[in-house]
Formats: structure tokens, sequence, C-alpha cells
């Protein structure tokens, strides 16, 4: 940069720059969507079918919002009155109650007008071998048989429709509908379940409203009844109890990394300058990284963001190479710049080759990872070149002070020539191969989290309560228009029902027999009114009136012989709506199964495989499978990235230079894993990033040091405070108890502890030639 | 829905007070005669057959006149012969209704009133040498199809007499006799 533009004029280029991309940014802005929450959005466009998605979010919407409350006692008036009061504290304290009671007796109405069309395969296949003779017996069975149902839904001869209305699926299997609970009589006690649902949109306060209404709940439980027993569970309440976990520690964790890096900065430059530079040029490289990926993108992903903001740090860099050679280098301040600037460009230039290469991995996470640090780094640049050598023009009046003179020392000491230069490294790998071949990957999502462990087992509890085990995913019958999806699912059910009787199916066929199967239904039923003289037979065969039969046939005769519509089953029961998902012109139905224990994936992937056009969908597998390729593709750009930058290195110092000044951080990359792999760590997503950071900061450190030489003091401070601040940063995250930051913080504490350690090797030792 | 076996549950538990419910008789055998008045027939429907209860064998309930029809379950287990001579298993784990009613009957039959009162409001009165109960369908697909159900017994847990009166105006009515099991 001239050095004879004025202070305004860089004013004015700075905040002209970076105004425009932000101004650029908000042309595309949609304020409904800034930050990009939905983690499956980051597979590339061919991967990411807008039926699955679709059906993903709707799942995700019917879990996460819902609240179970059980209430339990042995006093059965007073644990429903408890149950009633929880009810109504719940429902006061914002939730939304569970309302499908309401559409029971309009689904009730629907299934009786139809109730000729709604014979499954079986019941059909009988009545139309037997005939009259077959609705004879079963006529008699449902007026002698103990568990017969007559009348039970008005004129229903044989008991069908009741059969038909038993057998569809219930949503906790040992729980019975009891006015607006559900029900059971278990292990002496008697259970309530009330049900509810979180109304908020934002998940966020959704969560937290939810666990204040279940507090509320439970405390009306109590008065109403002291002697039984409330629990509670569902997703709001777990990403409360994680957000609050993640408050509370991110809390304690950013004071003490902010107040040791002021402490450090205060006590080496003894001025209050650099806080105010760093810190801002700090906010505007996430400024500008941000409006860089919202122009490009339209919206910013969450994970880009968080990732992003880390990888940032490596931005300090440069502000303490500044600052180091301004405070206490050999250069007047007019001439700061000039010194720093091969170190600075140098490591601009690295920086952004590695991070530009992310750019073709075809992933759009890892694309706006790749815009987000490049245009992070080059505002973090373009500050240090602009506004700091017009912000720091005074000569600073800070003695050389103990602080400032060790990391020389140091690296000084490290830069002599000893065979330890050699066989320190050379012990520390040959310690660190064992745990390569311990290292393992994970990509499941849910080992990131920390859950409760009394919410786990009270979870388990109601669960098993409820004889209700979540499946691991959901099918997804897709075609052309809903009767052959119908049709699709009614086959995956009957192969299902086939090979595993046990598990129970939900679906919309469940609910809405696909048109050809009303029509058998219907025919079966004509073909045993066909012949009334043989009905009567039939019927007086079994001691059974004649005018019974007559009145059978003369309810057929008046009955309307219409098929159910999917519009009259959503007028009567809108919640049905949510099996149904569009995929543009075509229909896919969304169904699943479940049992008293977990199912495997691949058990229910195999039987989707069974049925053209029906896939599997475990959404978990899908994220982890994302994160996955997320992980592998970023591994191998970084290597690529690498050799990259070692031509750019070789260029620029010769080969065996460059060689020289990859070794530290490469070394550390070995050893951060060795580390990894003898803790028993899982290498996943987040050591990427870490490792990515950690190559980021040891070329770095070889590009400064290697630029300014064992013998300046500016560049070994800059290395030091930067090491330095960000252990404090990242180190820290060691201690934290979420297992996505505390590997993450193991990584980078080791990472920067040997890039560190390290640095000095990328010099040549001392006396030798470079 | 169920309604006879809950009835027959009524029956079993009638003696017994919810506070101080009585020991289930180990085993109980009655023959009965079913009068089933469906509305529009004037001619009711009239049906014997005899019952029975045993810890070890389970419950039986045998149609013999006008037609043959035989109901077995004990345990986890159901078994039916139909009119037509067809037999077939039932599973109550796969017929959720079933296996609600062998839950409430056997409840019943240990003298428990809970499972009934989460579906009856329960009133009970000296009739006799036994009780008379009373129980009322609390709101739910039951009181759709059940008015109430009366229940009379000769002696705690010996039932004599069970009504059902249904919201569709029929009317059953089934008589017990005790005999030897």
């Amino acid at each position: 940069m001239s050095p004879s533009l004025s202070r305004k004029a860089r004013w004015t280029l700075w905040l002209l720059s970076l105004g425009l991309l932000c101004g650029a940014a908000a042309t595309r802005l949609d304020l409904h969507r800034i930050v990009d929450t939905d983690v499956l959005a980051m597979l590339p466009p061919e991967h990411a079918a807008p039926a699955i998605a679709a059906a993903t979010q709707q799942t995700r919407d019917a879990f996460v919002n819902e609240v179970l409350m059980l209430v339990s006692g042995d006093d059965v008036p007073a644990t429903r009155a408890a149950a009633q009061a929880a009810a109504d504290a719940a429902a006061a304290a914002g939730l939304k109650a569970d309302d499908s009671s309401q559409s029971l007796d309009h689904l009730l109405a629907a299934y009786q007008k139809h109730r000729y069309a709604l014979l499954d395969e079986a019941a059909a296949a009988r009545l139309r071998a037997g005939g009259a003779k077959t609705l004879a017996t079963d006529v008699a069975v449902s007026l002698g048989s103990p568990a017969g149902m007559v009348h039970a839904f008005g004129s229903d001869p044989g008991g069908y429709l009741a059969a038909y209305l038993s057998a569809l699926p219930r949503p906790y299997p040992d729980f019975v509908p009891d006015g607006a609970f559900f029900s059971a009589l278990k292990d002496g006690k008697r259970w309530y379940l009330v049900r509810s649902e979180v109304p908020a949109a934002a998940f966020a306060e959704g969560s937290h409203q939810a666990a204040h209404a279940v507090q509320a709940a439970g405390a009306a439980a109590a008065r109403a009844c002291p002697a039984c027993r409330f629990a509670a569970t569902g997703a709001p309440l777990f990403a409360d109890a994680a957000q609050k976990a993640a408050q509370s520690e991110s809390l304690w964790l950013s004071l003490a990394s902010t107040l040791l890096i002021m402490l450090l900065i205060a006590h080496v430059f003894r001025s209050f300058a650099p806080h105010m530079l760093a810190g801002a040029q700090l906010v505007a490289s996430v400024l500008a990284a941000t409006a860089a990926v919202i122009l490009l993108f339209g919206s910013i992903q969450v994970i880009t963001l968080v990732f992003g903001t880390t990888l940032l740090g490596i931005a300090i860099d440069y502000a303490f190479l500044y600052f180091s050679e301004y405070w206490f280098g050999e250069a007047a301040p007019e001439r700061v710049m000039a010194a720093v600037r091969p170190g600075l460009y140098m490591g601009l230039a690295t920086g952004i080759v590695a991070f530009a290469f992310l750019l073709l991995a075809g992933f759009p996470a890892l694309a706006q990872f790749a815009v987000f640090s490049v245009a992070g780094l080059a505002e973090a640049g373009l500050m240090v070149v602009l506004i700091f050598p017009v912000s720091l023009t005074q000569p600073p009046q800070v003695p050389v002070h103990a602080a400032v003179l060790w990391p020389q020392r140091f690296i000084q000491a490290a830069a002599r020539p000893s065979r330890w230069r050699l066989l320190l490294p050379l012990a520390a790998l040959l310690l660190c191969i064992p745990g390569w071949f311990l290292l393992h990957t994970s990509d499941d999502v849910r080992g990131l989290q920390n859950l409760p462990t009394d919410m786990l087992k009270t979870d388990a509890d109601i669960r098993s309560t409820l004889g209700q085990v979540p499946p691991p995913g959901f099918f997804l019958a897709e075609s052309d228009g809903l009767q052959a999806a119908l049709r699709q699912e009614e086959t995956l059910f009957s192969h299902i029902r086939d090979d595993a009787p046990q598990l129970a199916s939900l679906g919309l066929s469940r609910f809405l027999p696909s048109d050809a199967r009303q029509r058998e239904s219907l025919a079966a039923w004509q073909q045993v009114f066909s012949d009334p003289a043989a009905l009567r037979r039939a019927f007086t065969q079994f001691g059974l009136p004649a005018a019974l039969a007559d009145r059978d046939l003369a309810e057929w005769q008046a009955a309307d012989h219409a098929l159910l519509t999917d519009a009259e089953l959503f007028a009567a029961a809108p919640q049905f709506k949510t099996f149904r998902v569009f995929d543009g012109d075509k229909t896919a139905l969304l169904s699943t199964v479940a049992g008293s224990k977990d199912i495997a994936s691949a058990t229910l992937a195999g039987y989707a495989a069974t049925v053209p056009g029906v896939s599997f969908v475990d959404p978990l597998a899908r994220i982890a499978a994302t994160f996955e390729r997320i992980r592998i593709r970023a591994t191998w750009l970084v290597i690529g990235g690498y050799l990259l930058i070692s031509a750019l290195l070789v260029w620029r110092y010769g080969r065996r230079e460059a060689l020289r000044m990859l070794y530290p951080p490469l070394l550390a990359l070995g050893l951060t894993l060795g580390v990894l792999g003898w803790l028993g760590e899982p290498v996943n997503l987040f050591v990427v990033v870490a490792l990515i950071l950690i190559l980021g900061l040891g070329r770095d450190y070889a590009v400064f040091l290697r630029e300014g030489g064992a013998a300046r003091r500016s560049p070994a401070l800059a290395v030091s405070l930067s090491a330095l601040t960000m252990l404090f940063s990242f180190g820290l995250l060691a201690m934290s108890s979420i297992p996505a930051l505390h590997v993450f913080g193991i990584a980078t504490l080791v990472g920067i502890l040997a890039s560190y350690l390290s640095a000095p090797l990328s010099l040549p030792p001392t006396g030798e030639k470079a | 829905m169920k309604l006879r076996l809950w009835l027959l549950t009524a029956v079993v538990t009638g003696g017994a007070s919810a506070a101080t419910p009585a020991l289930p008789p180990a085993s109980f055998a009655a023959s009965f005669v079913q009068t089933r008045e469906l509305p529009g027939f004037s001619t009711p429907l009239v049906s014997h057959g005899n019952m029975s209860y045993d810890h070890a064998k389970g419950f039986h309930w045998e149609i013999t006149q006008p037609y043959h029809y035989v109901f077995e379950m004990n345990g986890t287990r159901a078994h039916e012969e139909l009119p037509d001579g067809t037999r077939r298993d039932l599973d109550p784990d796969q017929t959720p209704w079933l296996a609600a009613v062998e839950h409430i009957f056997i409840s019943a039959l240990s003298g428990d009133r809970h499972e009934l009162e989460s579906y009856f409001s329960v009133e009970s009165k000296p009739a006799g040498s036994g009780d008379q109960l009373t129980l009322s369908p609390k709101a739910g697909a039951i009181a759709n199809a059940i008015k109430r159900i009366e229940v009379t017994e000769s002696a705690p847990g010996r039932p004599q007499h069970l009504e059902i009166f249904e919201v569709s105006g029929g009317h059953m009515d089934i008589r017990f006799s005790p005999v030897s099991p």
C-alpha cells in the first residue's frame, strides 16, 4: 500500500470497501432467514430431494415440539385430578394442548358413512370366499362373543367396522384414549398421559417456554395430588437444558479467556490501543466475511458462522505481528509496515490460498467456509495495512521488559544447533504413532451433545411406560398420485406385517385405504348381499332371525357406496395431512413403524427396498453422512491446499527452506492426532476444523519467524502472543462438558502448543546460512 | 366395545369395595342365559351357554344354543371356535382391544376396580347378600355405545344378573346360575 496515502484516504478506502460489501450483501438479505440453521441444506443440491427435505422437516416439527407429561398414582380420582391440573397449568403457561380427541367424533362419522369400503385385505377375501355364511357367522360371533362389539358404532353387522377401528394405529400401544388424556393401568398404578406441544415458531424460545410450562404443570400436579408422581420429557426440554448448560459454560469460558487475553495484552503492551485495534479488526473481519457469504449465497449457515469465526482467530496473528514490531521492534512507527510487510503478505497469501482451495469442495458448507475465511482474512489484512499505520503513529513509551524478552530467548535457544532439535520431535512423534492407530472417526451428531443423565433416564422410563420407542427414521412412498402412493404404502406395510407382526405401522393408508382396496371391499359386500335368499338361509342356520338378514340387506342398499376420499378424511382429521408431502408434480407419503424395542435402520431400509418407489430415510444418519462427507472432503482439500502453499513457499524461499517451514505445522498435526488417539477422542468435523486452524497458525508462525529471523524481537513476540491468546481462547474449551467443544479444545490445545514449541524448527540452526 | 367382558368384570368385582378389595375367586363357573333386544326387533335373541374362570385354565365362554361358539383366553393366548366350525387363534398383542379386555378381566378378578374406574363411574350399593353396581361410562368412545350397566350379585364375587343399556336403544340381559367348576 502506498505510504503516501493520507489518513483520510485510508479511512475512506477502508470504510468504503467494507460499506460497499455490506451494502451489496444487504440487497440480497432476507431478514427472515439471515442465518440458516438447516444442517441438511449443506448437502449438495442433487442429493437434497425436496420430498425428503419436506418430510424431514415435518417429522422434525412433530418431534421437536412435542412435550409428554405422565402423572401416576394409586388413587384414581386424585391422579386424574392431578393430570387435569397439570394439563391446565401447561396450557396456561402457553403450551398447546393436544386436540386430536376433538377430531375423533368427526373421524368416526366419516368411517361410519363409508363402513362398507373399509374391509381390510384379509376380511374382504374371507367375505368373498364365504359369502353369506361368513357374514352370518360373524354376526353370530359378534352377538355371542364376550369380546363382541355389538352396536358400538351403530349399525355394524358382524362388527367389521369396529374391527377396523380397533385395528387403527394407536400412538401409545399400552395406553387407551380416556377423555382428554390417554390412560393405562400398569404396575398397580393408574397412569395419565398429558400431551402438548410448543406453539412458538422459534425453537429456542419454545424450549424455554416448554421448560417453564412443565415446571408449572409439575407444581400443579403436586398440589392436586401430593402422593402422585409427575414426569415429563420431550425434545424442547432437552433443548432447554442443553441451552442453559451451554450458556453458563460459554459464559465462564468466554469471561476467563477474555480476561486472560486482556491481562496478557495489557501486561505486554501496557496500552489500551491493542485492545481497541484487535477488537475492531475482529469485528470488521466477521462483518466482511458474513457479508461476502450473504452476497454469494443469500444466507449464511449457522455452522459457517461458528466455524468461520473460529478460523478467523488466525487473523489476530497479523495484528500481533504489527503490534510487536511497533512496540518493541527496531523500526520507527512509520517504518513498521515496511518491516512486517513480507511476513504479513506471505501469511495472508498462504492463508487465503489454503482456504480458497475449499471452494472446490462442491459442498455448499465448505464453499461458505472458504468464502467466509478468505473474505475475513482479506479484511483483517486490509485493516492492518490501511488503518494500523495511521492509528499507531507516535513512538511508544513502553520500555522493553522481561515478558517481551523471553519469547526471543526461547526462539534463539531453540534455533541453536543441537541434536535435540532432531531428537525431541522424533521422540514425540514416535510416542504418537501408536495413537494414530487408535484413532477413530465419529460423525454422529448425538455424540456431540451432553444430555443430562437424569433427563435421559426419565425419557427412557416414560417411553418404556408408553410402550413407544421412536423409530430411527421414516418411509417415503413417492409416486405420481396419491392412489399409487397409497398402494405402495399398503404393499410395504403388508411385507412388514408378514415379516415382523410385532411392529406397528403408521401411515395414511392405515386411515385411508387405497381406492383399489376400497373397491375390493365394496365388491365383497356386494357379493354377500347379491342373493338375499341365501343370506336369510345362512342366518337362520345359526338360529338368527331372518329379519336380521333383511335389516342388514336394507342397510346395505340404503348406504352410501362412495369411496372414502382424502378430502373427507382430512376434513375430519386435519392432523392426517402431515402424512402427505407434496413433491412438485408428485405425491409422497410419509410413514413409520414402531416397536417396543429399537429397530435397526438397516432392517427398515430392507423393507423399503422391497417396494419400488419407497425409500427409508434416517435423518440422523443423513446428517452424519453429510458431516462425514464434509469431513473427508475438507481433509483432502486441506491437503491439496497445502501442496499449493508448498509451491508458494518453494517459490519464495527455495525447496530446502520451504520443507523446513512446512515441517513444524505438519509435526503439530501428527502430534495432535496422536494425542487424540491416545485419549480415545473421536475425529469429527470439529477436529478437522481444529486441524485447519492448527495448520494455519503453524504456517503463520513459520512465515513470521522466517521473515523476521531469530535475531529480531518482534516476530518471536508476535508468535508467542498469538499462541498464548489462541490457547486461552480455544484451549480452554478442553474443559467444556459439551463433547463437541471438549474435543475441539483438546485438539487446539495440543496443536497450538505443538505448533508454538516446534515453530523454531522452521528456522535454520543459528549459523547455518538460509 | 368389549361389552360383555366388562360386564363380567363388573360382576366379579361387585362384592369388592374399593377400599378393601376381596380376594379373587380361585375359580368360578356358571351357566347363563343371554337375552338381547335389538332396536327394531320385537322378538329378542336368546342364547344359552356356560362360562368359567380358573386361575390355571383361564377364562372360558361357550354358547351352546342356538349355535355353538367358544371363546377361551389364558394369559397372552386367546382362541375362538366359530359357528361355522372355523377355529382361530387371536393374539392379544396384535389385537389391542383383546389385550385390554384381558387386562381388565384379570385385574377385575384380582378385586381391582381401578381398571373399571378408568372407563366408568362406579356406584355400589348393598343388595341382599351381595352388592348392586351401576357403571356409567365416562366421556369417550364407550359413552357412544353404552348408557349404563347394572350388575347384581348373589354373594360377594358371585354374579347373578347383569344388564346393559345401549345408546342405540338395545338392551342385553344375562342371568347366571352358578355351577360346580
